[in-house]
């Protein structure tokens, strides 16, 4: 209950910091009519699964919206650490976790509202979902998830080290890298470095977009959706036990 | 009587209406330090064995200079410092195994005041109200009454990131009382207010003590503070206690004011 009382003053502040809503999904959109006006000639590519590159590219804006933003839960946790306000919580019958987790649902509902506006540009540019909602809503799902477990675990440990939001900010790019090693901008047949492809391969976010681009371009490959949530679920296995362990580590 | 002042006795009493049931459950001390300890990991020493008794409805003052272990202290009694030896118990729960038992039946106003910067005063003060059970209209009702009752009502509707540093610390202690604690802890709770702030917040402090029992830990290095609202005192140095009693007890131990008595253990421990 806390979590959600928690979850709703999340998003009570994003309007009133209007810096988070612009600047994480802004570029993402320019991103994309960038990206896609540049290289829409990828799609002509023998073998390439469809000819309007947007709509390959949709499911990477959509990483691009969802990864990197989730970090602003750990510059709002850094802030309250910073300010005191995460103790105060910690006066009332709210344990760490329901605090975190407030954050988290409340970043990730404002996220699933900005991965929407991504898909809506898309077919606002001709791009079609091929499973349709449910095919739509899966995706933002796995990208949300993906966002939590892997930006949002690693800006909520620096934050939890630093308490310092500048240097949860900076960390920043290191979220597009996770999306750039994958086959976001061409698929893995066509990359000829098998440097590349190997990293790519040993990516897990790699396994998150398989199927997500999947969604959006043929239906639904159960076992790719599978280990797609495999991976999600593999990650934050790892990575929540390491967030308790390093806030206990810290303030314990 | 100005009407400012009726409109805040009205207030105060409307919320002592309000306070269910007893304030207290009958558990005989409120507050129980058993040769409580913390070591940080730096190895810093913060606290070194201290043992005490707070009875309920009882005012208690720990006095010490900066670093003696007085913050560390009410740190953990109010489960925000996790103890390294020995044990506490407030209002019958400990500490360090129910934490969430003990965050239900306190009050706590830190040092450092934490405030959501991008929420207004009364959104503040009603989330923390909701963290502790009550409904909304319930939440927004205390906070109407509670503002008045501190003198901050024109703030409930300005960002608390807005508010000079002094008005914080009144919210933070306001926003403290949403639950109508029978225990309220206060870390430095008038440290950097001026005057008329500091003896509103004083009169509030007692009043509600007079009225609704509750009973009070308090630190302090403000010896005209420990003087106006603490039965008792316990003056630490170097987180040890090196003497406990009422205000009176210590001056008439050979030292004329309180703090020539503070002055008198503290440097007997330097020495």
């Amino acid at each position: 209950m806390n979590a959600l009382l928690l979850t709703q003053r999340a998003l009570v502040q994003f309007p009133r910091n209007p810096m988070v809503l612009g600047f994480s999904v802004v570029p993402v959109l320019i991103m994309y009519l960038v990206f896609g006006g540049l290289f829409s000639g990828v799609s002509e590519l023998p073998g390439f699964p469809t000819d309007n590159y947007f709509e390959f590219l949709a499911p990477t804006a959509l990483l691009l919206a969802t990864v990197p933003g989730m970090g602003n839960a750990g510059v709002s946790l850094a802030a309250d650490l910073q300010s005191r306000y995460f103790q105060k919580l910690l006066t009332t019958p709210t344990g760490v976790g329901s605090v975190m987790l407030g954050r988290v649902l409340g970043d990730s509902l404002r996220l699933a509202v900005q991965a929407a506006l991504v898909l809506l540009l898309a077919i606002a540019l001709g791009a079609q979902v091929e499973t349709g909602v449910p095919g739509a809503v899966l995706m933002i799902v796995m990208g949300t998830l993906l966002g939590i477990v892997t930006f949002g675990v690693v800006s909520a440990n620096l934050a939890i080290r630093t308490r310092d939001a500048g240097a949860v900010q900076a960390i920043q790019p290191m979220a597009f890298l996770l999306i750039f090693l994958t086959s976001a901008y061409q698929t893995t047949d066509h990359i000829d470095s098998p440097v590349l492809r190997t990293i790519i391969d040993l990516n897990p976010a790699e396994y998150v977009l398989r199927p997500m681009r999947e969604l959006m371009l043929s239906g639904y490959q159960w076992d790719h959706i599978g280990i797609g949530f495999l991976a999600i679920a593999g990650l934050g296995l790892l990575g929540l036990p390491l967030t308790a362990r390093n806030y206990r580590s810290v303030y314990g | 009587m100005t009407s400012s002042s009726t409109t805040a006795t009205a207030a105060f009493n409307e919320l002592i209406g309000l306070a269910d049931g007893p304030r207290m459950p009958d558990i005989g001390d409120a507050v129980v330090l058993d040769d409580l300890a913390k070591t940080y990991r730096d190895g810093t020493e913060a606290v070194r064995g201290i043992s005490l008794r707070v009875a309920a409805g009882e005012s208690f003052g720990i006095l010490g200079p900066n670093g003696a272990g007085k913050s560390t202290t009410i740190g953990m009694l109010g489960t925000l410092v996790k103890p390294t030896g020995g044990r506490a118990w407030v209002a019958g729960h400990d500490v360090a195994a129910e934490p969430i038992d003990v965050r239900r039946r306190i009050g706590f106003a830190m040092q450092d005041v934490g405030v959501d910067g991008f929420a207004t005063t009364s959104e503040f003060m009603v989330l923390q109200g909701r963290l502790h059970g009550l409904r909304k209209a319930d939440a927004v009702r205390r906070a109407q009454l509670l503002l008045r009752v501190v003198g901050l009502e024109e703030v409930a509707g300005k960002r608390v990131a807005s508010l000079s540093g002094g008005t914080r610390r009144r919210v933070d202690l306001a926003a403290s009382l949403m639950h109508l604690p029978p225990i309220v802890f206060l870390d430095e709770p008038t440290e950097g207010l001026d005057p008329r702030s500091r003896g509103a917040i004083w009169e509030t402090l007692s009043a509600l003590r007079r009225r609704l029992g509750i009973t009070l830990v308090l630190t302090t290095h403000d010896m005209d503070e420990a003087e106006a609202l603490c039965d008792r005192i316990g003056i630490v140095d170097r987180g040890a206690l090196v003497v406990e009693g009422t205000p009176e007890s210590l001056t008439s131990a050979g030292a004329p004011t309180l703090e020539a008595a503070y002055l008198h253990y503290t440097e007997r421990q330097a020495a």
